[in-house]
This record gives structure tokens, sequence and C-alpha cells, in this order.
């Protein structure tokens, strides 16, 4: 699709993540044991032949300028389109952050405007899922909406890993010929069975008036200002878009946990890497090593590990080292931790490169896993 | 454009026939070693490591695998403006269209290249030993001894002696008689395939060689012992660290044992000195419950639910429930399959091993399942064996 270019809203309200998100944006939220958030986003985009595409950052993006570099594990360093990253710029009306998406992209018009697609996919990376566009995209060229949201059905599964937040939850009434009749916003129990996914296919020219419009007129929040009125006033065709995949928004702690816990299930592992491939910054580890007293079982292990004591029910990121005797059970660890011999370690999420040394005891209770900061030593 | 002070030419041109079915589909520097890595990785990250940027690499014998493996030189920063790496194959003018003869002739018939970036001098570079090395140091010593060429040169147990190119030198390290492979060898200095040659030098000798209708045009069969003759100064530089030549099924197999030691013969977790690899995109390997993993290496897409014991397995191996696998190279995308046995074997790469089948045994010799081959359910690979689609057919042809 050459014609649709994707922008990439990364959001900057990171406070339920806690530690995770205390030095970087959620986007760049490792996850599964070598990704970060955002690759999921991205090589959805990839994978539907998007080829110009914007990652709108905010506050903390330097660890995910870092991680997207030249944009070239993605194929996106080429001559024309591309990565491109689009970080706040001071200005008398800008201090950094943005007050939602409509005011990014207003901050962002030269970029709007130089793109030359006819389409862009507009999307937040803040959720694991992989899935190709392109049913969306043919939909809603065929259907000639004027704005497509993608959705999906909500199931406990779907709400459960983000239950205690609501951030930008849009619930959205959709009649049977698909057309969105109300979107309801961060309700406390919503009374609409489809909850949008934060992916929305808009014509350029027009998203460009619209933001325009809603800026002139002091309003600030997409679906708010813009989506919610349009629907009830059937000024535009609004559509949805049904997604089956497998997605999860990361905005929790708990349901950070439980996200990684999921990817262990041989079902949810195949819905997620099994399709196409995710895409992600290389390292060039080592392969893992396992000594002669290594004893693992359903756990997911990266490269670059030493693995010498007992892991189970974990993902382990890169470079972990896990020493003789250490016992690991429901855990997250995050890449170049050291675990010393003899540790026992449950329900703990560990940040990068985390010391814990010989002999410790750390165990969390099930539902509330211990989240330990980056650089600690223990 | 500014002169560049030492070029590396690579010789990947070889079929490296006694890896048997391993070099079937694909030249020997392609192979595959060490869990992630192909052989040829080794002499690219060298160079990168060593601030060598430019490199030809020499390709004759099934270049496809190893031309697309190298692509634009990225994973080695080797994909520069001025310099990089570049792949050379033979190539017709419009007087002659010729194979490379030998490997002094692969490289006589790129002088071109060479001259493009006008060097000072010019590493020549093999790509089937596993080894690291700073290049820069030789080069150093090179340019301290004032020599006209200068090999590396390490010492090999007496008794495997006989089978390298072994240097007698001085007490100055100056080499004074080459002898390939002597039955009553006089030093244990062997040959590692690794010379720098002053460029001029190497103009010289390589254009009288190419004139000379008797020549084999090899380094070693012609090159060196004209120097000699000549009265050139040959310096032969001393590397004693890891270096194996793993031009054989068990020279390889061992290679990849190497790497299982603890603490390892051949460390790769070397922060300074990375080896540069290109890797498929793969979600970290999954440890099933039941599954039983020590001693080995494992990488990026594996699915492990069986037994796996002091192996190496590559990208997107799957070993079934059951299965065991033994002291054994498992290479990239191969599976083996339910109740399956390997051991000490090398499976190379999408080979099915089906269920119940036998590689290989206990003791004895290595065995070996060539590229894509899918083993019959049951079926059994002696020690020492060596198997493909096309040896599976002929021996069922065989029996009826």
């Amino acid at each position: 699709m050459k014609d649709v270019m994707g922008i990439v809203y990364t959001s900057k309200d990171d406070l339920t993540l806690r530690e995770l998100t205390s030095q970087r944006a959620v986007a760049a939220v490792p996850v599964a044991g070598r990704y970060r958030i955002i690759d999921f986003v991205i090589s959805n985009l990839v994978n539907s032949n998007i080829r110009n595409v914007g990652i709108i950052a905010q506050k903390n993006y330097q660890s995910l300028m870092d991680h997207l570099g030249s944009g070239k594990e993605w194929d996106l360093h080429t001559r024309n389109n591309g990565l491109f990253i689009l970080p706040p710029y001071l200005t008398r009306e800008n201090g950094g952050e943005y007050a939602g998406i409509l005011d990014a992209l207003r901050a962002n018009f030269d970029y709007l405007r130089r793109s030359t697609q006819e389409y862009a996919i507009l999307t937040t990376s803040d959720y694991v899922m992989t899935t190709s566009l392109e049913p969306m995209i043919q939909q809603h060229i065929k259907s000639g909406a004027d704005i497509t949201i993608m959705y999906q059905q909500v199931t406990p599964q779907l709400t459960e890993f983000s239950a205690s937040s609501k951030n930008n939850h849009v619930y959205m009434d959709i009649a049977e010929d698909g057309t969105v009749k109300d979107l309801e916003i961060n309700p406390n129990a919503a009374s609409y069975g489809n909850m949008a996914l934060n992916v929305i296919m808009i014509k350029r020219t027009l998203l460009i008036y619209l933001v325009d419009q809603a800026i002139s007129q002091g309003l600030h929040d997409l679906e708010a200002d813009v989506l919610r009125p349009a629907a009830h006033s059937g000024s535009m065709k609004i559509l949805g878009y049904e997604e089956k995949s497998y997605y999860r928004r990361v905005e929790t702690i708990r349901g950070y946990f439980n996200l990684n816990m999921d990817l262990l299930k041989q079902g949810v592992f195949e819905e997620v890497f099994g399709k196409t491939p995710v895409y992600t910054k290389t390292r060039d580890s080592v392969p893992t090593i396992y000594r002669e007293s290594a004893k693992v079982a359903n756990s997911l292990i990266a490269d670059g590990c030493v693995i010498d004591g007992t892991v189970e029910d974990s993902v382990v990121f890169r470079g972990v080292v896990v020493g003789k005797g250490a016992k690991l059970k429901n855990c997250v660890i995050l890449q170049d931790c050291y675990i010393e011999d003899g540790v026992e370690l449950e329900n703990v999420i560990f940040d990068k490169a985390v010391t814990i040394r010989k002999g410790e005891r750390l165990v969390g209770p099930k539902q509330y896993p211990i989240v330990i900061g980056k650089n600690v030593t223990l | 454009m500014k002169r560049k002070k030492c070029i590396a030419m690579l010789l990947a041109g070889g079929q490296g026939s006694r890896l048997g079915l391993l070099t079937k589909v694909m030249a020997k520097p392609a192979v595959p070693f060490g869990g992630k890595y192909r052989i040829i990785d080794f002499p690219l990250s060298n160079c990168t490591n060593s601030n060598i940027d430019t490199v030809g690499v020499l390709t004759q014998y099934r270049p496809l695998e190893l031309n697309s493996y190298i692509g634009s030189g990225q994973t080695w920063d080797l994909d520069l403006s001025y310099g990089g790496v570049y792949v050379l194959p033979p190539y017709a003018t419009a007087d002659s269209s010729e194979w490379y003869k030998g490997t002094a002739n692969a490289i006589f018939q790129n002088f071109g290249f060479i001259e493009q970036f006008d060097p000072e001098y010019v590493l020549v570079l093999s790509g089937d030993h596993i080894y690291k090395m700073d290049y820069n140091k030789m080069l150093q010593e090179h340019i301290e001894k004032g020599a006209d060429v200068t090999i590396a040169v390490r010492p090999v147990p007496w008794e495997v002696a006989p089978s390298f190119g072994i240097m007698n030198v001085d007490g100055e390290n100056n080499i004074i008689e080459f002898e390939e492979k002597p039955k009553q060898p006089k030093s244990n200095l062997a040959s590692m395939g690794v010379y720098i040659f002053t460029w001029e030098i190497m103009k010289k000798y390589l254009t009288d060689d190419n004139a000379d209708p008797n020549s084999k045009n090899d380094f070693g069969k012609n090159i060196i012992p004209n120097l000699l003759r000549d009265n050139k100064k040959l310096y032969a530089y001393a590397f004693t660290s890891y270096w194996k030549d793993v031009g054989t099924i068990a020279s390889l197999w061992e290679a990849n044992m190497d790497l299982l030691k603890d603490p390892p013969e051949f460390d790769l977790t070397d922060p300074r000195w990375k080896i540069y690899s290109r890797t498929p995109v793969m979600p970290p390997h999954y440890i099933a419950p039941g599954a039983e993993v020590t001693g080995s290496m494992i990488t990026e897409g594996c699915t492990i639910k069986g037994t796996v014991k002091n192996s190496v397995l590559f990208a997107g191996v799957k070993v079934a429930e059951g299965a065991v696998v033994e002291d054994s190279v498992i290479m990239p995308g191969s599976s083996i399959e339910f109740g399956a046995i390997v051991r000490r074997a090398i499976v190379a790469e999408n080979c099915v091993i089906g269920k119940n089948a036998y590689v290989g045994e206990a003791e004895g010799d290595i065995a070996l399942v060539g590229h894509g081959t899918a083993l019959p359910e049951g079926y059994r690979v002696k020690a020492g064996e060596q198997v493909d689609t096309e040896e599976i057919t002929r021996r069922e042809a065989a029996e009826k």
C-alpha cells in the first residue's frame, strides 16, 4: 500500500507503569524477551507495505530514538519516505508534550503536508498485536468511508489487563451496516460491547482539515471533540472495522506482567509471532548457554543468557545470567540482569541490569508483582 | 580519492569438498557455525574489528548463498560509500573468460579492484577458519620488520603438523623454508592462510606467476617458493590464540563442541571483539514443560519439548517431545520429531528427522544429514554416514 502513510502517536501518560516508564515512553517498554512495544506497531505497518512512518515522540523519547535509529531493522531507511521521528520542539505554545493527538498532529503539520500518500493510518503505540492492516485498508477504500475505526468485541480477556486504568478507553455503538453511531469515552461501565483499538484510517487531506478546524476552535480531543459529534450528526461517514487478532493494551504493571505470562501459552505465542515477522533492533548477542545444572520449563528465553539455575513460567530477556541453584518462578527479567547463585525469585519484574546478590530471596504476591527499577543492586 | 592503507581479499571460492554433503548447495564460508554464525562471519568481523574497512570477497563455487548473506555488508558495518565489502566473482573480458585457476590467480584477476583503492598493503584471508585475530597488530609487525610478505603461523601439535603447510624460521622469525604437508616436519608452525603483502611485491610476483604457463597459480605452491628463491623478506607472525580449521565434518563438529565447554575454549562473548552475523528476525526460544536442556547453546526461534544435551542448536530448530539430541549440531530450521534420537551428528539446514529415526551413534564418527533432507520415520543413519534426499532415494531403489 504505497498510498498509505502511518502515524504512530507515543503517548505521555505513563504513570500507571511506574518504574518501567520512569525513564522511557510506553512505546519503548521492553516486552516478550527481546522487543519493545512499538516494534509490533511498526512491524504491522511495514508488513502491510506502508513505507512512510512518522513517530510522534514526546517526553522520554531518548530510548525510543536509540531503539529506532535509522529504521533499518524495519527496512524503513529508504531514499524516499522511510522512518521519521518527530520529536517535540519547543515553541511558545509547545512545552515538549502535547494535549492530545490533535495537538501533536498540528505541531507536525509540515510533515503531514509534505507526505504524498492519499491515506493515513493513525495509531497509538501502547498495545501488542500482530496483524495485517491490508483488510482494513481495503474496506476503507471500498466503502468510501471518511473515517474507519478499528475495534474489537469486548471480552473479559481483552480488558482484564487494563481494568484499573481509564486512559482513552473508547467504546462504540456500531449499527448493522458498520456505521459508528456513538462513542463513549472512559466510561465507568461501558454501555457498548465494542472497544476501539486506537487505530484509525482517514484521507490525509481530510485529516489535515479536521486537525486545523479543531485546533482553531480550541478543541483537543479527537474522540470527544471530532469523532463523536460527527457520528451523532452524520456529517462524516464513520465505519467500524472489526479486528479479531490478539490485542492487549499495556497500561498497568499487572497488565504488563500478565501479557508476558500470556505469551507462554502456545496459542497466544502463535497469534503474536506465528503470522508475520515482528522486527526489532538486533544486538549481536551470542546464543544462550545452558550449563549442566540448568532446569527450564515453560519459559521464553532470549539470546545471550547464561542459565545454570531453575527457571519456570518466566520470560527472560537478552544477556541475563541465572546462577547455579537460583530459582525463578513467574518472573519477567529484563535485559542484562544478573541473578547470582542460590537466589530465589517469584512474581517479580526486574527492569534492565538489576543485580541480586547470592542467596537473596524475593517473593511478590501473585496479583501484584514486585517491580525493581533499572540498575538496582539488591 | 584517499589512499587505503590496507585492504583485504578474502578467498571464498573453494568448494570445501572435505565437508561432503554440507557443501553440496553452498560454499564452505557460508556453512553455519556456532548457533547463529557462518564461517565467513569470523574473517569479516575480524576485519571490522581491526579497522580494515575494504574487503573483496572472491567467490566461485555456489555463490548464491554467500552473495545473499553478505548483501550490502551492513551486518559488519561494511556498507560504506568508499570501501566496504565487495563480492568478486570471476568475469569475462573481451579476449578471455576464465574461472579462478588458483588462489593467486583469483587475486591476480582482481588487480583492477585493488588498484581502485591504491593500497600500500593487501591482506589475504581464507574463509575456512574459526578464530579472532587483530590483523592490525600483524600489519604493524609487517611494517616494523620491513617485510615484503608476512605470514601468520600458529604452532600445532607435532603429530598433526604433516597435514599443514609448515614454515621453517630462523631465530628472528624470518621464514627460510616452506614445506607443504612435510612427512618429517622440521617445525610445527602451520601457515594459517593469512598473508600480508606489500602491494608492490604482490603486484610483481602475481603478474610474473600469471605469465608462467607451468604454474598452479597457488600461494603455497608457487608464490611463496618464488619469493623465498629471490631472498625476499618473509616474516612469520606468530599467533597463539584459538584457531581451528573447520574443513572437515569432524573438525567442524569439534569446533562447535569447543563452544560448550565451561569456560569455553573459544569465547564469543567478548564485547570488545564481537562477531557479527546476519540473524533472522525470530522471537526468543521457548522451553516447554517437561523439556530438558543442559550443556547446550540455544538461540532464537527454537522450540524445545524434548531433551537436548551438549549440543548447538541454530535458529528456528524444533525438538519434539520424546526426541533426544545429544552431542550434536542442528542447523537452522531443522526439526527433530517425536521419539527421534540424534547423537554425535550434524544435521544441516531445513531437515526433518522423522519420528523415531536414529541419526548417529553414541560412539564413532560423526553422522551427517544433508541440506533439506526429510528423513523417513524410523530411518537409521549410522555413525560416520552421510545421507541426503538423493542418497535415501538411491538406497530405497537398491532395496527394491
